[in-house]
């Protein structure tokens, strides 16, 4: 098997088949009704970082992958239901049916449920998923100092969330929005029992693909950067 | 007391024969005969006593037909000799390294002291020795095994060899009449020249092991491949199998029939337990009736049926593949009777969960315990001596881990919410991918400090380990 995979960083990607059109169709933003902030009582989530988190999950289209047409929908952040729905086909046999090799991803369950969704999770695992592209399951509880593995305490072997989960774009959001993300995820939203298989990959869980020279760094270069000018 | 009777119907068998007409290969006639291995020499003259010497050292011996292979052995054999002892003996071991490292004997299951648990905290160096010393609880009576437990070095050394059975008996065993086999289950791989394979730190092979624990694509019982086991039609025979594999689980079925379960880990069940076919994950011990259903001279095999514990990203393609552990052959003679096997084996008082002073929780990610690696400067959990508790397994990733508690015997309480069908002692579970699994414990005596781990070998090498500490 090689280790070396071709695919995008963006669901537009030419080598990602998707199950659905979904994912790369931006939904129309759902209209939000009347804040009801009762479940984040006891938490220390704000309204104002529940709200933020909850926009953020609308504009990036976090429900194109993950289900639900709109927070009204029963399967809102539910994960895969079906193979046409939050399952992604990465690798050669998304262009050519059949070439190899060929991994099946599946959108999680985002949803709070303690034993199919996020609901073990703590909001700085999420937090480090999203900074850092690390499978919920596989960042330890704690503030990881570096982006490099085996510098710091970013794992030497990192497991990294399978595409076409669009990380290395959205971990330039501030710690603020991701954290609202995570609280809104955590607090705001009501679990569902779905357990999505789990998604396929390489044994090096993406490894040898994530590197600083496909994805660039972070934090990103001091504007402005080498193809970067200052406004005349 | 009340009766089961096992009774046999040679006619019924259809499905055993056909299975076995299809495994020419696997059985042909130099299969060899599944012999145990040897037993330990009891070199004490006191009743009561059982004093033995177990060397390690390196060895050079036939694993594979044809070649030589570089191994660690107890005694010069692999698995290593049996240690028999009954409930109440006390155990003295006369151990000596003389493996070119540190290394221990941990009597996996054992209910002993902490100083002769054979913990990472009791390393015998290269060239020491060290004598274990400890009484064998009554009511303990099962199969257990040892095996080497040095920090980082644990898989290294059982995939080299080093692991043996460790049999207690009970003096009132209500099944002691039934003839015993016993069955030690292992795995290894071998590169052309016959030298264990180990692979190279940097190919995908290492990255797969790291994350699935070494598994071998040769399987042995008792050091044999595909050894051939004879049973009389008719006949029962008590089998007790222990998983001596390092990353391996072995769900055991024989086609076409039924096995009867009398025995978990840590000694007989209540009940004889009928099951189609038995998980056994790493370390697990289980004690078997298997029946005598073929007719004379026919044939038949234990399997181990496919199990899918990896993730995806590592799964073996041939993961879904059926393996053939041993064959079972008929003997010529015509059926015995009926064997009467009792309906209670034993009681199991349950440990009542309304005195569980501490439920602790405990996340298993992948190599990880509670989100940190194994130190021995660190403790994870406090516990107080003579208190009962609950743990509370949770498998956040999406691959099995067996959970063992050194010290402490265990009954599980329910899996995923599902309270356990029957009760039994253990002292490891499985916990699969993505679910939980409760049990209670008692830390009725014996303070100190004690391991918890992940026993897929490689896990707890990489620190899917913590220390439990009772005062």
């Amino acid at each position: 098997m090689t280790r070396t995979f071709h695919f995008a960083r963006r669901c537009f990607g030419t080598v990602i088949s998707m199950g659905s059109l979904a994912g790369c169709v931006q939904q129309s933003p759902a209209i939000a009704g009347r804040a009801n902030f009762a479940s984040t009582q006891g938490t220390q989530a704000s309204a104002d970082q529940i709200l933020l988190g909850r926009a953020l999950v609308l504009n990036h289209d976090c429900a194109g992958c993950h289900g639900g047409a709109s927070p009204q929908s029963v399967d809102w952040l539910a994960g895969r239901k079906t193979p046409a729905q939050g399952e992604f086909l990465i690798g050669p046999c998304a262009l050519t049916p059949g070439a190899t090799p060929c991994f099946r991803t599946m959108a999680r369950n985002l949803t709070p449920d303690n034993a199919t969704g996020l609901g073990r999770f703590s909001e700085r695992q999420i937090f480090n998923a999203l900074r850092y592209g690390l499978r919920v399951e596989d960042t330890p509880d704690v503030d990881i100092t570096s982006g490099t593995p085996g510098v710091g305490n970013f794992p030497t072997h990192p497991r990294y969330i399978a595409p076409p989960m669009p990380w290395p774009g959205w971990r330039y959001m501030s710690d603020k929005e991701l954290y609202s993300i995570a609280a809104y995820l955590k607090h705001a939203v009501k679990p569902a029992i779905n357990k999505v298989p789990d998604s396929e990959g390489p044994p090096d869980f993406w490894a040898s693909v994530y590197t600083v020279d496909n994805i660039g760094p972070y934090p990103p270069p001091a504007f402005p950067a080498a193809s970067e000018r200052i406004p005349q | 007391m009340l009766v089961v009777l096992l009774t046999t119907t040679p006619g019924m068998q259809a499905m055993t024969q056909h299975a076995s007409s299809a495994r020419s290969v696997a059985t042909a006639p130099t299969a060899p005969t599944l012999s145990n291995p040897p037993v330990l020499k009891n070199i004490s003259s006191k009743t009561g006593t059982v004093e033995v010497t177990i060397t390690a050292a390196p060895a050079r011996l036939e694993l594979v037909p044809g070649k030589l292979t570089d191994v660690y052995a107890y005694n010069g054999s692999v698995p290593g000799p049996t240690l028999e002892a009954h409930e109440g003996d006390r155990v003295i071991i006369h151990f000596r390294n003389n493996l070119p490292e540190a290394s221990t004997i941990h009597c996996h299951g054992v209910h002993l002291p902490a100083a002769m648990d054979g913990s990472p905290f009791g390393l015998i160096p290269a060239g020491g020795h060290f004598d274990y010393e400890f009484t064998i609880k009554r009511g303990t009576a099962g199969t257990y095994w040892y095996h080497p437990h040095p920090d980082v070095r644990s898989e290294y050394q059982v995939a080299m060899g080093l692991f043996g059975a460790l049999i207690v008996r009970a003096n009132d065993d209500p099944i002691a009449a039934i003839p015993e086999r016993l069955l030690i289950l292992s795995d290894n791989r071998f590169r052309p020249d016959g030298a264990i394979d180990f692979p190279d730190s940097n190919s995908v092979q290492a990255e797969v092991d790291e994350e699935n624990g070494r598994e071998g694509n040769v399987l042995f019982v008792n050091g044999h491949i595909m050894p051939t086991l004879s049973i009389r039609s008719g006949e029962v025979q008590r089998w007790r199998v222990i998983n001596a594999s390092p990353s391996r689980i072995y769900r055991l079925a024989i086609p076409g029939q039924t096995l009867v379960q009398v025995a978990s880990d840590d000694g007989l069940l209540e009940h004889p337990v009928e099951m189609k076919d038995i998980l056994l994950a790493n370390s697990e011990r289980v004690e078997l009736l298997v029946r005598g259903t073929g007719p004379p001279s026919s044939q038949t095999e234990l399997q181990t049926l496919p199990y899918d514990r990896y993730m995806p990203q590592t799964r073996p393609p041939n993961w879904n593949a059926t393996h053939s552990l041993v064959t079972l052959r008929y003997s010529d003679a015509p059926p015995m009777p009926p064997v009467a096997v009792p309906a209670v084996l034993r009681v199991i008082p349950a440990l009542d969960t309304m005195k569980a002073a501490a439920t602790q929780v405990i996340v298993m990610s992948q190599g990880l315990i509670n989100g940190r690696m194994m130190d021995m400067n660190r403790v994870d959990v406090h516990a107080t001596l003579g208190t009962t508790e609950i743990w509370q397994l949770e498998n956040v990733v999406g691959m099995d881990h067996p959970f063992h508690l050194h010290g402490f015997q265990f009954q599980v309480l329910d899996r995923n919410g599902v309270p356990e069908k029957f009760r039994s002692w253990k002292d490891v579970v499985n916990v699969p991918k993505h679910e939980s699994v409760r049990f209670i414990v008692q830390y009725t005596d014996f303070p100190g400090k004690w391991m918890f781990h992940c026993h897929i070998l490689a896990h707890e090498d990489h620190g899917m380990m913590g220390v439990l500490e009772v005062q």
